[in-house]
């Protein structure tokens, strides 16, 4: 496969799961703080500032007063705007079409289609009462996508390529929203007394990743702070967790480098080695100081992709 | 009797901004051919790059150069020692019945085999009011109006640096009438052509040591077709014929086929090029 | 709702006689070949037809067969439009349409290897000089090269029109990089999809096997040493108008799409830059203009090239698919030296017509077209995609004025024909919510390779879809329809 075609093929399947977690973030917090148990949780602001951490942009000046049109609409539909939702999409249907000789026709036409929804998306109806609407279908068909990719595609090096980004993309974007709930939780804690242990904002964590369900399921109890980040950092079995994602990458990079024992300045030999640190971590220690931990598991991650880009994706 | 030359080329690149990923053609090479003969070659690059031996689409053995390193200077020199047999210009020629001869240029067959070097290019293109420049006097031989016409050429044009570049256009020359080596062989063939005479642009290098025209830069000047001839070599810069001071490299229709660097460069911004040419005589 | 469009679909037809209507005769029936189309489709209500082109025109959008409009500084993807009523050929009229077209390939392969060879045509005097010596498109670096399999024109798109005399005549040979394959394919496609009962009705030749076929032909022109040849296409990038194309027959043939950056050279040698390392290039179907290969040797700018790639394929190291320098040949003017050319290298006459041609470079006849104007069709030689013709009947006596005092300018520059009539074909209109006669032609595409040749059985009708139109290009606003050729 061509060095350049496979770099688009990664990015596409980066770009599709950036778009899906952003449109999800937004409706998730949206939605769960209109009947949030406490006022802060309850304010608009509080939610838009929410949404502007997530995306890369925190508001640090807590004076300003959001607009809650313009915040919207900046992060799904503003073509302006680098995080925008459907500039992940556009960039996504871009790259799959230099990789369109590569991809079957089932996963083109669904990106296809995902692209004129988006582009052809009412900004009116969006900002004043599509966020429903527009997010879910974005989050719907993204699923489609990645049913097509696993569906119609020869498990091949494409495949894995495809594969890699989107769980690479996975990772990060859960340890940003990870992060940007964490925020939350303890700018919540001062209004309102409860203890970050025992926050609202961990529920809509799990449910911005789709985890609330199987993680009750699995504690059977109310989430914490300690329980939620094992289950969505540590715990293999749940799909979106961190440690499930890098083991993804690590089963992917071995159809790139088939080597038994990889070179030391290998993808290969640097992806073992995160995975084999975090497999051995325990959520407590993560508790005792999550921002370096963050920091730290996304550095991680971005040594990957660079190490990728320059050991396969050198055009 | 033969000479040995030894010709030093040499060129430093300079980038305003970091180059990625390049490549170079270089067109230097003095020619294998009846009176030359290469017998040694050394290279080397800054950049440490592997110089790669190819030819390009005429056929003349070009280097090249790849890169994929980030580099902001490239030095590169070349030497050449070659073997140049003496020759008397005035050896090859015949008595003509001038007649045939014009008849022969005259023909269909000769007008298509020679088509190449019988059209106008970009740089060969007369400016309307001069086509008559130079007109044949058909009571005397081919070779003698070529001699007339290099004569003409060397008078009309004051050779002085500066004034034009590379991309100069024969309007310009004329105009001005002031030029270097390769104005004066844009002209010259140009003529020729309008004379109906094939010509080509020729590249090469000049042993300067009888005081002859041409700076430390590499020299041009033009081969023509005479009938029951062959391709005769024709200096105008310095009015002479081409004599065993005259290192050939390759030929042309005109500058463009014979530029001796060709860039292909991801860079933005400025770049400054020098070149030098240094040819020395060993008995 | 309007009423009209709960009628059948040609009740409101209006057969002009003046033109030579492929589908209907002067009586109004169904020819020979359509009434079982007819039968089966005329009993359709407009509304009905509307619902299926719909569904095909969504098929189209969402599959991306698209090409970008640019409009108020915005992209638009706009599909290819295209009718679903189909055009049928029958085996008799198809057998000269194949062997013609193969016929004026073969010729202007034998006249390329001639003018970079010998030029024994030129010297023989039956073309002038000038065609060689005054053409951009002529390569001097290709003189004495010799391709492999001695193929030059791989792949060559013939443009043909039906005649109000019921002949064909070919308009124009494309032999630089024709486009428009992929169209035939999905036409047919989609007309599957939308109209499968009657297309069981009919013998139809497949069109599919064209992918398969230009492999072939690729193969067959491997460089010397080479066993198993890696066939790549080359594309100038995803922003080309043609880049569906490109990726489509990549994906078809499967072998890899590259760009020009994904090539380098080395040693004379054309390697393809992938996640395992570089893998040799053997040969390149190109669909990158002829100035745009080799920024060393051609465009010193050109991004879309190979540096080096030009000398390694005059080493014979790479195949280049068509030739550099093809163009010579499908200059306009050379056009006018078809029957010439023909008889002189296989010593046939033309199967397909010629359109009788005035060459303004020749004093007399520049004299009639300047008188004539008004009878005539203005081209100029050098042109593609119907830009700069005049069409001298539709022209303003000022308009005649200004054309007649270019045409003085550079005479070299135009030649000029009888404006042909193109044939009419029922198609369908938007705006009138109705079928109506528009013109037709057909570029058929053949194939060239050693020791084998090609021509797809079916092609590419193109519309012009405003009524009266000439001109069918896609980038003059034509449509296109599917091509049925039927079996024997």
């Amino acid at each position: 496969m061509l060095a350049r075609v496979a770099n688009n093929l990664f990015w596409m399947g980066r770009y599709i799961e950036r778009a899906e977690h952003i449109a999800r973030y937004l409706n998730v917090n949206y939605f769960s703080s209109l009947d949030a148990p406490n006022e802060l949780s309850q304010s608009r602001q509080f939610v838009l500032q929410s949404m502007m951490f997530m995306v890369g942009e925190p508001v640090k000046d807590n004076t300003i007063i959001l607009n809650e049109e313009e915040i919207l609409y900046n992060i799904g539909l503003n073509p302006n705007i680098p995080y925008s939702i459907i500039n992940h999409v556009k960039f996504a249907r871009e790259n799959a079409n230099s990789a369109r000789d590569l991809i079957s026709t089932e996963l083109y036409e669904s990106i296809n289609k995902f692209y004129h929804f988006v582009i052809n998306y009412s900004i009116e109806d969006f900002t004043k009462k599509g966020l429903y609407d527009f997010t879910v279908n974005v989050t719907e068909m993204t699923a489609i996508l990645r049913g097509k990719i696993r569906g119609t595609l020869l498990h091949d090096e494409v495949y894995a390529i495809i594969m890699l980004g989107i769980n690479l993309e996975r990772a990060t974007q859960v340890i940003r929203i990870i992060n940007a709930k964490y925020n939350d939780a303890v700018k919540a804690k001062g209004s309102y007394g409860d203890k970050i242990g025992h926050s609202f904002e961990w529920i809509t964590l799990l449910k911005c990743v789709e985890s609330y369900d199987m993680m009750r399921r699995f504690y059977k109890k109310t989430p914490t702070s300690i329980s939620t980040l094992e289950f969505l950092i540590l715990n293999p079995d749940c799909p979106r967790s961190v440690i499930n994602s890098i083991n993804q990458v690590h089963k992917h990079i071995r159809v790139l480098d088939e080597s038994k024992a990889p070179n030391k300045n290998s993808t290969a030999f640097l992806i073992s080695k995160v995975k084999g640190e975090y497999e051995f971590k325990f959520a407590e220690e993560i508790e005792e100081d999550i921002q370096s931990f963050i920091e730290k598991i996304l550095h991680n991650l971005l040594q990957i992709s660079v190490k990728m880009e320059k050991e396969f994706f050198n055009y | 009797m033969s000479f040995e030359y030894s010709v030093t080329y040499n060129t430093e690149n300079d980038y305003e901004n970091p180059v990625e990923n390049a490549s170079w053609q270089f067109l230097i090479v003095p020619e294998n051919n009846d009176t030359q003969e290469l017998v040694g070659i050394e290279i080397e690059n800054s950049l440490g790059a592997k110089n790669e031996f190819s030819q390009n689409g005429y056929g003349f053995q070009t280097i090249r150069i790849n890169t994929q390193e980030q580099f902001q200077k490239l030095n590169f020199r070349a030497t050449f020692i070659l073997k140049k047999t003496s020759l008397n210009p005035f050896g090859q020629v015949p008595i003509f019945n001038i007649l045939d001869n014009y008849e022969l240029a005259q023909s269909l067959d000769f007008k298509v085999d020679f088509e190449q070097f019988l059209g106008q290019t970009k740089f060969t293109t007369l400016p309307q009011d001069s086509k008559n420049l130079f007109v044949f006097d058909t009571t005397l031989s081919i070779f003698d109006n070529l001699q007339k016409l290099n004569n003409w050429v060397y008078f009309y044009i004051h050779f002085n640096t500066g004034v034009t570049h590379v991309n100069t256009l024969l309007e310009e020359i004329i105009n001005n009438r002031a030029g270097v080596c390769q104005d004066f062989t844009h002209l010259f063939c140009a003529l020729a052509r309008a004379n109906n005479i094939p010509a080509r642009y020729v590249s090469g290098y000049l042993h300067q040591g009888n005081g002859y025209f041409g700076d430390a830069q590499m020299h041009a000047w033009a081969e023509v077709y005479v009938p029951q001839i062959g391709w005769m070599g024709f200096d105008p810069t310095n009015n002479i014929l081409v004599d065993d001071n005259h290192l050939k490299v390759a030929h042309g229709k005109d500058f463009k086929d014979c530029s001796p660097l060709k860039g292909v460069v991801y860079s933005q911004g400025d770049n400054k090029t020098v070149h030098s040419v240094e040819v020395q005589a060993q008995q | 709702m309007n009423q009209d469009l709960k009628k059948p679909i040609f009740s409101s037809y209006i057969n002009n006689t003046n033109l030579f209507d492929e589908v209907f005769d002067p009586n109004g029936i169904a020819k020979n070949v359509y009434q079982k189309l007819f039968e089966l489709y005329g009993n359709h209500s407009i509304q009905d037809y509307v619902q299926l082109n719909n569904k095909a025109k969504s098929s189209f959008f969402n599959q991306g067969i698209t090409f970008q409009v640019y409009e108020n500084k915005e992209t638009q993807e706009k599909i290819f439009p295209f009718d679903l009523f189909p055009r049928i050929i029958d085996e008799d009229e198809w057998e000269i349409i194949e062997k013609g077209s193969i016929q004026r390939s073969k010729a202007l392969n034998l006249f390329l290897w001639d003018v970079y060879h010998d030029k024994k045509i030129i010297k023989d005097g039956v073309v002038p000089l000038d065609l060689i010596s005054s053409s951009a498109n002529y390569l001097h670096q290709m003189i004495g090269v010799d391709p492999p399999g001695g193929i030059y024109n791989h792949i060559s798109g013939t443009d043909i029109i039906k005649h109000s005399d019921g002949n064909y005549y070919v308009l124009e040979d494309n032999i630089r990089c024709p486009s428009g394959v992929s169209y035939v394919i999905c036409n047919r496609t989609a007309l599957k999809r939308a109209l499968f009962g009657v297309f069981n009705h009919y013998k139809t030749h497949s069109v599919t096997n064209y992918a398969e076929n230009l492999l072939e032909i690729l193969e067959s022109v491997k460089p010397k040493g080479v066993d198993v040849p890696n066939c790549v296409v080359l594309t100038p990038g995803m922003y080309n108008s043609a880049f569906y194309e490109h990726s489509y027959l990549a994906k078809a043939m499967g072998v890899e799409l590259v760009e020009g950056r994904d090539l380098f050279v080395e040693n004379d040698f054309v390697y393809m830059k992938t996640i395992s390392g570089p893998i040799k290039v053997d040969v390149i179907y190109r669909r990158v203009d002829d100035q745009y290969l080799d920024p060393l040797e051609f465009k010193p700018d050109s991004a879309l090239g190979v540096p080096g790639l030009f000398t390694a394929y005059k080493k014979g190291n790479v195949c280049l698919a068509n030739a550099p320098g093809t163009g010579v040949a499908d200059d306009k003017a050379i056009y006018t030296y078809m029957p010439e050319i023909i008889k002189y290298y296989l010593d046939e006459s033309p199967i397909l017509n010629n359109v009788h041609t005035y060459h303004c470079s020749r004093p007399d006849e520049l004299k009639y077209v300047l008188e004539h104007i008004q009878e005539l069709v203005i081209k100029p030689v050098d042109e593609a995609g119907g830009y700069g013709i005049s069409i001298g009947n539709r022209l303003t006596k000022e308009e005649i004025k200004v054309v007649q005092e270019e045409i003085k300018q550079s005479p070299r520059k135009y030649i000029a024909q009888p404006i042909m009539s193109l044939s009419v074909h029922p198609t369908y209109i938007d705006d009138t919510e109705s079928f109506e006669q528009r013109h037709v032609d057909l570029r058929t595409f053949t194939l060239l390779g050693d020791k084998k040749e090609f021509v797809l059985k079916g092609g590419l009708s193109r519309v012009a879809l405003k009524r009266g139109n000439l001109i069918v290009n896609s980038s003059q606003g034509g449509g296109s329809k599917d091509t049925w050729v039927l079996k024997k």
